[in-house]
């Protein structure tokens, strides 16, 4: 049995090389398809994401798979991509390799952002791909099982993914569900149209339905972030009354200074909110909201230095957890390995059961011929030892094909055994 | 007693486990913190349908079945945060009022109270609203504490993960407010319910001994509740943010005054000395018959 792994991702290739070798959903499967008419013995899956493009080969056979050079030309044509340039930026894997590499690939262990939780359905659907194409078979699906088995492992036995390194992630995941239990009735304020603004909205989308209001001095681009995430605009005017509706505001105006003063704040807003609680995302740089503001009672307020600090924080912990998934990754992927080089050793395994039932048989036939008074009790008993006999037999064999299975495919083993008891291919 | 306690102690000591245990032995600590609780919970019922089933009036019969029972109710939510709020640190709060409650109980009282000076009804009643007052109270000052304690983690940006995970903010107040009604209608129903079963005796006990410390301690904090209640009423300030929670934490401090003064009522109790010579050690009024 032969796998293989074709591919690139950000280690290897610069985001160009990504980018003309990424593959959407209708490209998928329509390549896909192409290379399973092109090597019909070959199981195969395309994973392609912003961050790698990667196929994975299996056949039964070393003789009936393709080789790698075919797979890389296959995938380079396909893309109409000159190979001479390409071919030496696509990694080639294979065997155990390509476990171990699929296995951290599924659990985000090489992922950009390690521990980001998208690659796991991105995985999934790959194989649903392929597998809707017909283009998968026992090797592949055992393979892909078995990753989201191990990334379902790293996931529950390890805080990898727990921790978010994000800046619009930590502050509405981590920050202000610490100040608010739902998002669905809050109202959010948005001070200027930055593109962190809107990167922040969608993870506030995610985690509610929150009223959105938008202030930008540009009433045109104001209007358009509000329409995209069906929010309200309001003109710069209404700021201070804005602020005193508030229950989170994000800013991320390019001013030079800051929009809001503390005295200004004093003045205008804190009498009004009755220190009703107000998270500040300060994602302007400069700031657009003096520090002292945080020191009233009711304001939290973070700017992007502290949410870079709560990031970093965050990386580390992720690092922490690195070794602990690394570890479930060597003891599945070993695991696996394991079980397909013991696949392999199944006929032999057959035949030698074989060649020790049919003298069994024959020989409790004869010793039956012989003993014609045995009664059923008697001649059960005889049979169960001969199983037993045969059993304890073949048992010091089948250990020692499983033990080198661990370390590979035991072919010197397989090809002894074969000769001792006169096995057939 | 024993035994509950030591499944108390077993899911306190789970939950601080938990503030440093490594991820993939969380969910073993979890199991292993609502397994004690409930075993503590059954040994705990168990007990007290004992108290009941050998004093018809218990579990309010005596100053430590009051606490046990009080420490019953408090186990009790802290099982109910294992399931509506798992992933929190609540239990780092609930479980030591708990053991409290029940060390409270080791030194409390156990001569009977004096049940026989009014009807029975008035005084389980006004027992049981002066109890689930007192845990209204408590569960306040625990929400408001951790209010507090989540907004000062927030203030100063200090880190927030790591094990211990409080509520959000919003929630805290919520639970604050409710639990400020609760104890206002609760001890105040406490409140008038002894002032009825006094009133209702037909003998010379019928009068109102207002002289009474535990009398008058348990008014002031019922006049501070229901001020704390108008203020929030009218001024909005009151009704959100740390308030809220400077509030619980007072009607705390006055309940731990009321508890103090009911511990060492037998002194301070106005009874008359018909009844002094009936009870050798005429127990505080905070539950069963007060007045």
């Amino acid at each position: 049995m032969l796998l293989q792994m074709i591919g690139c991702d950000h280690h290897q290739a610069g985001l160009e090389v990504r980018q003309q070798l990424a593959f959407d959903g209708s490209q998928t499967r329509a390549a896909l398809a192409a290379w399973h008419r092109q090597f019909p013995a070959t199981e195969l899956a395309l994973l392609s994401t912003c961050n790698r493009v990667e196929l994975y080969a299996a056949a039964e056979g070393e003789d009936s798979a393709p080789a790698a050079e075919e797979l890389v030309a296959s995938l380079l044509n396909f893309r109409q991509l000159p190979q001479e340039q390409l071919a030496s930026q696509v990694q080639t894997l294979t065997g155990s390799e390509v476990v171990r590499h699929l296995y951290r690939v599924t659990s985000s262990l090489e992922s950009m952002v390690i521990g980001e939780p998208q690659i796991l359905a991105q995985v999934k659907q790959a194989y649903l791909h392929a597998h809707q194409l017909g283009c998968t078979g026992p090797l592949l699906h055992e393979l892909f099982q078995s990753a989201l088995r191990t990334a379902k492992r790293v996931t529950g036995e390890t805080s990898l993914h727990k921790h978010r390194v994000s800046i619009p992630s930590v502050a509405i995941a981590d920050l202000a569900s610490c100040v608010f239990e739902t998002f669905d009735d809050k109202h959010v304020l948005v001070i200027g149209a930055g593109e962190m603004a809107e990167e922040t909205l969608r993870y506030l989308r995610d985690a509610g339905r929150a009223q959105i209001h938008v202030i930008n001095r540009s009433a045109e681009r104001g209007r358009e972030l509000a329409h995209t995430w069906s929010g309200t605009y309001h003109a710069w005017d209404e700021l201070w009354d804005q602020l005193v509706r508030a229950d989170l505001a994000i800013s991320t105006t390019s001013a030079g200074q800051p929009v809001v003063t503390g005295a200004d704040y004093a003045q205008r807003v804190t009498p009004h909110r009755h220190q009703r609680p107000l998270f500040i995302l300060d994602l302007a740089v400069p700031r657009d909201f003096e520090p002292s503001i945080g020191e009233d009672p009711g304001v939290y307020l973070y700017s992007l230095d502290d949410l870079d600090h709560a990031c970093e924080q965050n990386r580390q912990a992720r690092a922490a957890e690195l070794p602990a998934a690394e570890k479930i990754v060597a003891q599945e992927s070993s695991r696996f390995v394991a079980e397909i080089n013991h696949r392999a050793t199944t006929p032999v395994i057959t035949g030698l059961r074989a060649g020790l039932e049919r003298p069994k048989t024959a020989e409790l036939e004869r010793l039956f011929r012989r003993l014609p008074d045995l009664d059923a009790a008697s001649q059960a008993e005889i049979r169960q030892f001969a199983d037993r006999l045969v059993n304890k037999m073949l048992h010091p064999p089948l250990e020692s094909l499983r033990d080198a299975s661990q370390n590979g495919p035991p072919h010197g083993l397989l090809d002894a055994l074969k000769r001792l008891f006169h096995l057939e291919d | 007693m024993l035994c509950f306690t030591a499944c108390y102690v077993i899911a306190l000591v789970c939950e601080f486990a938990a503030l440093w245990a490594p991820w993939a032995t969380r969910r073993w600590n979890r199991l292993a913190r609502v397994v004690s609780a409930t075993a503590g919970l059954v040994a705990h019922t168990w007990f007290l349908g004992q108290r009941v089933a050998g004093t018809p009036q218990a579990p309010l019969t005596s100053h430590q079945d009051w606490y046990l029972l009080a420490a019953w109710v408090v186990a009790l939510v802290y099982l109910a945060t294992k399931f509506y709020r798992a992933q929190s640190s609540l239990g780092l709060f609930l479980m030591p009022v708990v053991l409290a409650l029940v060390g409270a109980a080791q030194f409390a009282s156990s001569a009977p109270l004096a049940t026989f000076q009014a009807p029975r009804l008035w005084g389980r009643v006004h027992g049981v609203f002066l109890m689930l007052g007192t845990v209204a109270v408590l569960l306040g000052f625990l929400a408001g504490l951790m209010y507090l304690l989540q907004s000062y983690r927030l203030k100063r940006k200090l880190t927030v993960q790591g094990g211990l995970r409080l509520p959000s903010l919003e929630w805290l107040e919520r639970v604050n407010s409710r639990a400020l009604i609760a104890a206002t209608l609760l001890v105040g129903g406490g409140f008038f319910t002894g002032v009825l079963s006094r009133l209702s005796h037909t003998n010379e006990h019928n009068f109102i001994p207002w002289a009474d410390p535990v009398v008058w301690s348990l008014l002031a904090m019922l006049v501070w509740l229901v001020l704390a209640e108008v203020l929030r009423l009218v001024y909005p300030a009151a009704r959100q943010g740390r308030k809220v929670a400077y509030l619980t934490m007072a009607a705390f401090v006055f309940l731990l005054f009321v508890l103090l003064v009911t511990m060492s009522a037998d002194s301070l109790h106005m009874a008359s000395p018909s009844d002094a010579a009936v009870l050798p050690r005429l127990p505080a009024a905070w539950l069963g018959e007060m007045f």
